[in-house]
């Protein structure tokens, strides 16, 4: 296999709650190389948001060591820590998470904007991401609250690429949409994991994982199962204890 | 964060809302604007009162005949109501070494007939240098001389306003002859108009020769006040003394407490008045600054809202790569430019109203760069002082929560 971008090493995040200790993750350790499709599945309470929070640097493991792209996280303040996310990862959210009142365009830039991209640079940068997202160009100065989800999935997916991260996190990127577009936006992910990115999706959906190249089961905590998706017995575990909190209801954007 | 992207943020995100965004700068409007409005009003009749004072001249003294005994028992008689002050006095007083000048005068009323109008007017005995004194200057003709004041000559010079009053706006009434009581009076002179100047209008007064006064007009020799001009203003309080002194003991009184005569100071007073009409702008400008603050309240209250509202972009600028201090920069710069904008039609608006009031009564509005500079420094410290909370909190929010919030 070629260069690891994600290398956790017995991960173990421990909640402080008010009197009482919840262990979300109990030592997971986790490789994924440059170039790989994975998905990490698992039901709610399962420790996928918490692991998925630590992979993309927004939260940081009480134990164990987590290297993104070689660089270990636990050094890292807040600062370097913003810094990385910025540089490496590129989040994909299930609400999309658009600025409702601003351009296509301007949302797609928005990364760029803590970065010393010059103008004309961004807008090269946006417009190549929003090509490679297929959405067409007339579609660019509408507001994003105009356009339909899809196309707004579309966008962020855009704006998870344009400061090129060698990471792409997705959590349940198609929960917030209807199956033939959820499908258009899978076969999107596959085009550029074919292009050669590195793409996480979280999802507790069997159909979906089943698109990926592989599958990461997580239960209470621990990984139970590490395989490929031809592999990978998800059907089963999908139709059995898979009750997830389903979708949830769409909320306007942030 | 580039300091344009700063910029075209703000703007966006203060367009968003351009209902309550311009409430909220509108605060700020009212507040920055009654500053500006009280406090030019204020510096105004300041200066117009400062003006008038000094128009009587700051290096002048005022002896004025008063009843002895400051402190002493008895009835206490209004300045001017008594009689102790003489010619002699005032020829004495002209030898001491800081006083420059001397003008006795003496004061009564009476009826003036000329041709066609008659008036009352104030009439004043003076001496031929009364005009140096309280620095007058003559618009036509000549003033009193000291051959009419020795001679009791029947001239009469009139103040400007007399003057109108008596002959109309077009006529030079010089030469002509003026009736009161049994004078036959020939006007010499006519003053230019002066404004009220300390305790005299000269405008509305006629101006006789000090003897020609005494003898027809108020029936003394007595004198109702003594005006000085002193060499150096910085020695003001030394020529009180020194002046003090010589009458004291002209008038053989031992202790300054049984003095029959008292000494107005310009300079003093004029140190005085600017206190008071200071004290007063401060006044203003303090209850005007209360809805300042009650603005600056406003942009906090705004931009508590907003971070609340935006708890979620907050989040996602967070995770795809904003920190903490980019998120604040960002807040802090939103209320920096509601106060700055507010800021800047405050001015106007204070200026106007300070205009408009001022043209209203009559008095003046000074709109200065220090008040302008003030509300500048006031807006820009309330916009981060009032903006750094929210700021904070939404820098302070943490990525993952804000993400969650619905």
């Amino acid at each position: 296999m070629g260069t690891a971008v994600i290398d956790a090493r017995d991960l173990t995040k421990v909640y402080d709650g008010a009197g009482a200790e919840t262990v979300a993750l109990r030592g997971v350790t986790l490789r994924i190389d440059e170039g790989e499709y994975a998905a990490i599945m698992g039901p709610s309470g399962s420790g996928k948001s918490t692991l998925m929070h630590i992979l993309g640097c927004l939260d940081t493991p009480t134990e164990g060591a987590y290297l993104l792209s070689g660089r270990d996280v636990a050094e890292l303040d807040d600062y370097e820590l913003a810094e990385l996310r910025r540089t490496t990862v590129g989040f994909v959210f299930q609400a999309f998470n658009l600025l409702p009142r601003s351009t296509v365009m301007r949302n797609v830039i928005m990364p760029m904007l803590y970065t010393r991209v010059s103008h004309d640079e961004r807008d090269d940068r946006a417009a190549a991401a929003l090509r490679a997202v297929s959405l067409e160009e007339k579609l660019w100065t509408h507001r994003s609250n105009e356009l339909s989800g899809g196309q707004m999935q579309r966008v962020a997916i855009a704006r998870s690429l344009v400061n090129d991260p060698s990471l792409v996190l997705a959590d349940e990127p198609t929960g917030n949409l209807d199956t033939a577009t959820g499908d258009s936006v899978m076969d999107l992910f596959a085009r550029l994991n074919a292009e050669g990115r590195t793409i996480v999706l979280i999802t507790h959906e069997p159909d979906i994982a089943t698109r990926t190249r592989r599958v990461v089961r997580i239960t209470d905590g621990r990984i139970v199962e590490d395989a490929a998706t031809a592999d990978a017995d998800i059907r089963q575990y999908g139709n059995g204890d898979g009750a997830d909190s389903a979708v949830s209801p769409r909320v306007g954007d942030a | 964060m580039r300091f344009s992207d700063l910029i075209s943020e703000t703007l966006h995100s203060l367009t968003a809302n351009k209902v309550r965004s311009g409430l909220t700068i509108l605060g700020i409007v009212v507040g920055i604007a009654s500053v500006i409005a009280m406090v030019a009003i204020g510096q105004g009749s300041q200066a117009s009162i400062e003006q008038s004072i000094q128009a009587a001249g700051s290096n002048v003294l005022t002896v004025m005949p008063s009843a002895g005994g400051q402190s002493g028992p008895g009835v206490r008689m209004g300045a001017g109501s008594v009689e102790s002050l003489t010619r002699e006095d005032a020829e004495s007083l002209a030898g001491l070494s800081l006083v420059t000048g001397v003008a006795p005068s003496s004061q009564g009323q009476g009826q003036l007939v000329a041709a066609d109008a008659n008036a009352n007017a104030q009439f004043l005995g003076v001496t031929a240098d009364y005009v140096k004194v309280k620095g007058l200057t003559v618009a036509s003709g000549s003033f009193i001389t000291g051959r009419d004041d020795e001679k009791n000559a029947q001239v009469v010079v009139l103040g400007a306003t007399l003057a109108e009053d008596l002959f109309g706006e077009s006529v030079d009434p010089v030469g002509k002859r003026i009736r009161s009581g049994n004078m036959l009076l020939t006007v010499v002179g006519v003053l230019k108009e002066k404004g009220t100047s300390g305790f005299t209008n000269v405008d509305s007064a006629a101006i006789l020769p000090l003897s020609t006064c005494s003898r027809y007009v108020t029936g003394s020799e007595y004198l109702s006040s003594i005006t000085l001009t002193i060499a150096d203003e910085e020695q003001m309080d030394a020529a009180e003394n020194s002046v003090s002194g010589l009458l004291l003991q002209r008038h053989g009184i031992a202790s300054a407490d049984y003095a029959d005569f008292s000494i107005q100071n310009m300079a003093d007073m004029l140190e005085t008045v600017s206190s008071v009409t200071g004290t007063f702008t401060t006044l203003l400008a303090g209850i005007a600054g209360i809805s300042l603050l009650v603005g600056g309240i406003g942009i906090m209250n705004m931009m508590l809202t907003t971070v609340t509202e935006r708890t979620r972009e907050i989040g996602l600028r967070k995770a795809i790569g904003a920190d903490s201090s980019a998120i604040s920069a960002q807040f802090l710069a939103e209320s920096v430019t509601l106060t700055l904008i507010g800021g800047a039609l405050g001015i106007l608006t204070g200026w106007g109203i300070g205009a408009l009031a001022a043209s209203l009564l009559g008095a003046s509005a000074i709109v200065t760069l220090d008040s302008v500079l003030l509300a500048v420094g006031v807006c820009a410290f309330i916009g981060i002082v009032f903006g750094y909370y929210p700021a904070r909190r939404a820098a302070s929010l943490s990525p993952i929560e804000a993400l969650r919030y619905q």
